[in-house]
């Protein structure tokens, strides 16, 4: 059965007709085409699909698109500034070398966002354990865990996009 | 570049705003979508399959099954072979198809392929594909395998013996254990753990009919490699496949080889006459990537009166599978042996591996592929040594080190190191760990109710050899850019960074305006792939001759330009000068004033070239774990790591690769274990939701340092560092966390050191059995 969703994603409204049981990240993936937010798993276990909605981050494998009916998108796509000008997560992630094959980047930093959103000056033991549930393989989290400590002291961290 | 210089790697910016391409984010017009079939046991005839349900659901364009793959001339995936002794046996190779035909050998072996509009439908269509077994009694355990008896998997490999493989002088070992003082025995099993890439195992095939030309969309470690292999499944020139890609999920030796879905979707655009894409997800990466460990292991030490080690002899049975990986003969046992007796003076040795045939999936090189599996037998085994002979364990280590006026130091075996300080090493880490104040910390644990235990390891290991020349291209664009064009792909080492740090360095040019190009369609560039953590040794020194090359050649462009003899030009941060003189030009505007006929390649165009040797990265690691007795929960509290990976070229991504080793490594000792149920054959671990994969939380307080002994084996000085950190981490860990147990009367634990089984040895202990969660023991053979 096909269902009408709108919503607004990255600032834009959007409306499409789709099967009803056509996950977000489908919907965010195939047809918006924002191919950032990612799929690692099959079990909400990985956290590559993590995007915010409503200003919280949640994973997009784990909610059907109609349940986001009216809601507030924001994909990995949205987090920088219109003028390409990285936000401060990603700026950090980059400069701690916090990344290595990049695919369980965007949903980190969705969630490291929120993350300084909940505890504005976190504790590495805080972020280690808020970071749960995000997977990464490639870097042992070390330096994602710097990263995030680094932005958590810029003013504009819990802005995104703009 | 120095730690403090670092601001981000060139490929960062695509990645962390989700511009970055993988492979599913390629879009093709008129993509058909494939979903597979897959067997539901894990052993059993195929008595028929029926697709007509499936065929007649709407939406359905094809059903593809193994009798079409055989129709269309599909040979067997391959495996990498070695040289061998004309005296060796040589290894069983049974058929491996990309659709099982006849018979299924593991759960999840796939059967058909429904090919649908959409994705949905065909995951709908499949479930009406009704396949008809004949069910047989699986085997999943590798010593079960080898019984008399036991449930055979393939006619052509008697006894579910792939390969008896030898290496050493066994002759000259017993010889000396016949005259040991002491001899220390040891056995342990290295458990089975899933190589989990972020990125699932995924592909486009599209096949354009008017070149008559295979194009694969799909993770890789290496498009040529890839390529190749899966020319010989179709049975076309390997210039007939190109592999495309852009950014690699992850890797880690797993995605070194085509997977059967591959082939199988290249075959369904040919017939279909559209892009056929597979979106594979993490519960078939579970079933069907290639696996990896599964090793049992048993080491003897002989040693003299005084401690010191006089010979080793091993006998390890592997695992590999139901069927053979590519990479499943070379990993399982020439990677196994190439450092086999580590670090330490041992005149001879000798082993000897079983690879054997069971209902599980295949298993292949992953971090480290093979030389963890001896730096964890080996490591293991000196401890007891130092137990069993009540010897200091940094003292029985550092009476046997291979001295620094040693080399080139050899191997029975062959290998040669031709480099090293190990004693210097070993001292940096004892200092680094304040070894000595450890007394004190363990007491400090203890008031808090915890058992601390610490362990050293000093393990070596050896990177890939080139087996054939590695090619790097320098090609001056017409944009003002440098293409770097290899056939190496990074899968997360972030060669486009440190490539283009090599070129830059030399030319004297910004690092952004070299760009590097690895798995575009139609490129033909000689050379291996990414693995065995080769490829800074082996495409960073190739980049490093070419772009001494470029230099050369712009030296008679300058001369030229300059109007001076070629020997009066001097070349220094990208400029041409005559000697003593103010007269100067930048290789760069050289380089666009001299370009060439339109329609010719650029005159400074270059390629390096070299089939760089073997390197020996090593290093001394030491760990101290907290143990809670009363749940079994252990906490990582240190890990020292001092390693000697030779020159460092880009210090940030060299930590990165030691860091993420390291956490490997420590995943699969304190939780990852890929567990089949010994009655069905069913992976038990089958989501992220039973296999603990590690978390952020699992290893804090890691210090990675350097102790470089550049190599003169490559022109770089590197000796590699892709997977060291995973080499050292599995027996660091786990002699640690013996350690720590001991004290409460385990004596021998395997691992994982999950909280479940760390709180049964200790229950086992107390109730007078030591050794409750040891899995096996084989005597030598």
């Amino acid at each position: 059965m096909a269902v009408k969703v709108s919503m607004t994603v990255n600032g834009k409204a959007v409306s499409h007709e789709v099967e009803e049981r056509t996950l977000l990240v489908n919907y965010i993936r195939e047809t918006l085409k924002l191919t950032g937010t990612h799929v690692g798993c099959d079990t909400a276990q990985c956290g590559a699909c993590t995007v915010h909605m409503n200003g919280k981050a949640i994973k997009s494998c784990n909610i059907v698109a109609m349940q986001a009916e009216g809601a507030n998108i924001t994909t990995i796509e949205g987090v920088a500034k219109a003028d390409g000008t990285l936000h401060p997560m990603q700026q950090a992630f980059k400069e701690h070398h916090g990344l290595q094959c990049g695919f369980c980047t965007p949903g980190m930093v969705m969630s490291a966002i929120d993350l300084v959103k909940n505890f504005p000056n976190p504790t590495e033991a805080q972020i280690r354990e808020q970071l749960e549930g995000n997977l990464c393989r490639c870097t042992g989290y070390h330096n994602i865990v710097k990263a995030i400590k680094a932005a958590s002291a810029d003013k504009n961290v819990t802005v995104v996009g703009g | 570049m120095s730690h403090d210089a670092f601001h981000g790697r060139l490929e960062d910016d695509r990645m962390v705003t989700g511009s970055g391409t993988y492979t599913l984010d390629w879009d093709f017009p008129d993509t058909a979508h494939a979903w597979f079939v897959r067997a539901d046991r894990a052993h059993a005839e195929i008595v028929s399959i029926d697709a007509s349900a499936a065929l007649a659901h709407p939406g359905v364009i094809a059903v593809l099954t193994g009798a079409d793959l055989e129709a269309a001339g599909f040979k067997s995936l391959p495996v990498i072979t070695m040289p061998l002794k004309p005296d060796a046996m040589k290894p069983l190779m049974p058929f491996r198809p990309c659709l099982a035909t006849g018979k299924v050998r593991l759960a999840g072996e796939a059967v058909a392929c429904v090919i649908a509009e959409t994705q949905r439908i065909a995951m709908d269509a499949s479930e009406l594909v009704v396949v008809e077994y004949n069910e047989l009694q699986p085997v999943v355990d590798s010593l079960d395998a080898l019984k008399p008896g036991a449930p055979q998997l393939h006619d052509d490999v008697p006894g579910n013996l792939y390969w008896d493989y030898e290496d050493g002088d066994r002759a000259g070992t017993d010889a000396l254990f016949a005259r040991a003082a002491k001899i220390v025995k040891h056995d342990l099993y290295n458990h089975r753990v899933v190589g989990h890439p972020m990125e699932p195992r995924c592909c486009t095939g599209v096949y354009d009919a008017a070149k008559d030309q295979y194009f694969l969309y799909s993770p890789t470690q290496g498009p040529r490699m890839q390529a190749s292999m899966v020319a010989k499944v179709l049975d076309v020139p390997t210039d007939k496949v190109d592999v495309v890609a852009k950014d690699t999920g992850g890797g880690f030796g797993i995605r070194s080889a085509p997977y059967p879905e591959y082939c199988v979707t290249l075959l369904a655009s040919k017939k279909l006459g559209r892009p056929v894409r597979w979106n594979g997800t993490r519960s078939e990466v579970f079933l069907t990537d290639n696996q990896a460990r599964d090793f049992i292991c048993h080491g003897e030490l002989a040693l003299d009166d005084k401690g010191k080690f006089l010979a080793m002899r091993f006998f390890i049975v592997a695992n590999n599978g139901a069927y053979l990986a590519p990479t499943g003969l070379l990993a399982q046992t020439r990677s196994v042996t190439s450092c086999i007796t580590g670090v330490y003076d041992v005149p001879v040795s000798h082993a000897r591996i079983q690879l054997v045939a069971t209902n599980t999936a295949q298993v292949s090189a992953y971090r480290g592929a093979g030389r963890p599996i001896m730096s964890m037998l080996l490591e293991c085994l000196v401890e007891r040594a130092a137990i069993d002979l009540n010897m200091d364990v940094v003292e029985i280590r550092r009476k046997n080190l291979i001295r620094n006026d040693q080399y080139p130091y050899k191997l029975v075996n062959g290998t040669t190191y031709d480099c090293g300080d190990f004693e210097g090493v070993l001292d940096d880490a004892l200092k680094a760990a304040d070894w000595n104040g450890f007394d004190k910390r363990r007491a400090e644990s203890a008031r808090r109710g915890k058992l601390r235990g610490r362990a050293l390891s000093t393990y070596i290991e050896s990177t890939a050899a080139g087996g054939i020349p590695d090619d790097a291209q320098l090609l001056f664009e017409a944009d003002g850019t440098i293409s770097l064009k290899s056939s190496s792909h990074s899968h997360g080492q972030g060669h486009e960074t440190s490539f283009a740090q090599v070129v830059a360095g030399v030319l004297g040019v910004p690092m952004n305006i070299v760009k590097l190009r690895t798995g575009e369609a139609g490129m033909r560039v000689g050379g291996g792939g990414t693995g065995g953590s080769r490829s800074m040794v082996s495409f960073g020194s190739s980049y490093l001759l070419g772009a001494r090359e470029v230099v050369k050649k712009g030296r008679e462009f300058a001369a030229k330009e300059l109007e001076a003899s070629p020997d009066d030009i001097e070349f220094d941060h990208g400029e041409y000068s005559i000697k003593g003189t103010d007269r100067r030009i930048s290789l760069m505007d050289l380089a666009k004033k001299y370009k060439g006929s339109a329609g010719e390649p650029h005159p400074l165009n270059s390629v390096g070239s070299g089939k760089w040797g073997m390197t020996f990265p090593n290093g001394a690691h030491i760990a101290e774990v907290e143990i809670d007795a009363e749940t079994g929960v252990t906490e990582i509290v240190s890990y020292i790591a001092v390693d000697d990976i030779g020159n460092v070229i880009t210090h940030a991504l060299v930590e990165g690769q030691m860091q993420g080793g390291l956490t490997q490594g420590a995943g699969q000792i304190l939780g990852e274990h890929a567990i089949y149920d010994r009655d069905t054959g069913q992976l038990l671990t089958g989501s992220f939701m039973d296999y603990p994969m590690p978390r952020a939380g699992m290893v804090a307080g890691l210090e990675v340092l350097d102790h470089p002994v550049p190599t003169k084996l490559n022109p770089l000085g590197a000796k590699g560092v892709g997977e060291a950190g995973c080499t050292g981490a599995l027996p660091t860990l786990a002699n640690a966390i013996v350690d720590a147990l001991r004290p409460v009367g385990v004596t021998h634990f395997d691992m994982p050191a999950t909280p479940q089984r760390v709180w049964q040895a200790i229950q086992a202990a107390k109730a007078g059995n030591p050794r409750a969660l040891q899995t096996y023991t084989l005597e030598y053979a």
